[in-house]
């Protein structure tokens, strides 16, 4: 089991893999948008490409998600937050391959998991470049309380990171645990690395 | 069928130079005022961003960004106007409420550097086709197979935003809500991006082997149809760059040794 945690195939079938994950990421974002969901769900996309390809995968689809989008949209201010989307791959993607993707119960264990390592990363990011907001107006509300109430700067900023991922990733894992359920096994098993092939 | 990316196509100063000089003159713009660190230097880095985007005729393609991000600086100058950890002196007061002169120069220096990086990286991507800045960097050694997961995702989203409209059309005929409540809004999200992102992971395989078929495995060098040379205007465009980071670093040198 541990030896395969990393374990990466760099076939074709994972190269194309990795730009459609990207596509599920932009769609999840628009269509929370088009909804008007109080929510990103931007990262469904780079789950789903962890859960079938592993934490190396993950990294990538989340690496060039944010790339791609900062390209595509001018919005700056989003790029450092690569740092997060790699951290949610690698861990999904080590989530899933020690089996915590394969239950409900699990599942929402490593949505848990998720929470704790993007705020981890993302709140030194938010502190050292914005001085602590989020640039989420409902967050940052809480933020500028907790300040004046004269809570320390890195516990407010934690709070306002904190309280918007916990909703948002943790739909995230949900749907992507749906979704990977729902997939045929001639998809999914292009991508296990666990198969050993037999000659004859 | 809509592209996704923002290049304007037109005939420009910048349109004209490189994609590698116009990446350096990003690295460049986020270099040199952060070496120099003083706040003239982030102004007069995103007036001369702001100035050549003018030149360009590129003003009215980068409002969308400057609108973009003008809450977010608000809101930088509100929170640490109010609380910014060095607050001594007070500027002004709204009512009650009081704002800092430190927390108003702190807010002004990270509103300034963000819209100079801002105005740098916008003339990159309003002049730059992603699909040519890709070739570029395969040329001096990126590895091609990353290269095109880069250059697809600029295919595969407009044909996944496609699909998608059909669905939303699809789902509402058979009397799914898009609008009301909350609660009705968030349910309407798993039959809007199922189907889509179902079918799209299903297409993965077939255009794997389309690719491989194509010979995309191949451990051959890779030829290509277009080779763009650094011209004579690149190469002074990136002296004088490099000249403007070694100067930066000696003018934060000099400071250094003058304060000691």
């Amino acid at each position: 089991m541990k030896k395969n945690l990393f374990k990466t195939k760099f076939n074709t079938a994972v190269i194309v893999l990795i730009p459609v994950c990207i596509g599920i990421n932009f769609l999840g974002k628009f269509i929370a948008a088009q909804l008007k969901l109080p929510l990103w769900l931007d990262c469904i996309g780079t789950c789903i490409g962890a859960v079938l390809g592993g934490p190396v995968i993950g990294a990538i689809c989340g690496a060039v998600n944010n790339l791609v989008y900062t390209i595509t949209t001018g919005d700056v201010q989003s790029w450092p937050y690569f740092l997060t989307s790699i951290g949610i791959g690698l861990t999904v993607g080590i989530m899933a391959r020690l089996g915590n993707m394969e239950k409900f119960g699990k599942a929402l264990v490593t949505a848990f998991v998720v929470v704790v390592v993007a705020v981890a990363i993302s709140t030194p990011i938010n502190v050292i470049l914005w001085g602590g907001t989020t640039g989420v107006v409902f967050g940052d509300a809480v933020f500028t309380f907790l300040r004046e109430k004269g809570v320390g700067l890195w516990l407010a900023s934690l709070c306002d990171e904190a309280l918007i991922d916990l909703i948002d990733k943790f739909l995230t894992i949900v749907i992507t645990f749906f979704i990977v359920k729902a997939l045929p096994k001639t998809i999914t098993s292009v991508y296990s690395v666990g198969d050993e092939i037999k000659n004859l | 069928m809509k592209s996704i990316s923002l290049y304007v196509d037109k005939n420009s100063v910048f349109h004209n130079l490189h994609s590698f000089t116009k990446l350096f003159y990003l690295l460049t713009m986020i270099l040199v005022p952060a070496i120099a660190g003083n706040i003239w230097g982030f102004a007069a880095a995103a007036a001369f961003s702001f100035l050549m985007l003018i030149i360009c005729g590129l003003l009215k393609k980068a409002m969308p960004f400057l609108i973009f991000t003008i809450t977010i600086v608000l809101i930088i100058f509100i929170v640490q106007g109010l609380t910014y950890p060095g607050n001594e002196s007070v500027m002004f007061s709204l009512g009650k409420v009081e704002f800092y002169k430190e927390g108003i120069m702190y807010a002004l220096r990270i509103g300034l550097n963000f819209w100079n990086i801002l105005f740098a990286f916008a003339l990159l991507i309003l002049t730059t086709k992603p699909k040519d800045m890709v070739e570029d960097c395969e040329q001096i050694g990126l590895s091609p197979r990353f290269g095109y997961i880069i250059a697809s995702v600029f295919q595969i989203i407009p044909q996944m935003t496609g699909t998608m409209s059909t669905i939303t059309d699809a789902q509402r005929s058979r009397g799914m809500e898009t609008e009301g409540k909350l609660l009705t809004r968030a349910k309407a999200f798993i039959p809007l991006m199922a189907p889509v992102v179902m079918s799209s992971l299903i297409n993965t395989k077939e255009r794997a082997m389309a690719l491989e078929i194509r010979g995309f495995n191949a451990d051959i060098k890779k030829t290509y149809l277009y080779t763009r040379k650094l011209k004579t205007s690149d190469k002074v465009c990136l002296f004088l760059m490099g000249l403007s980071i070694l100067s930066s670093i000696a003018f934060r040198v000099v400071k250094w040794l003058i304060l000691k």
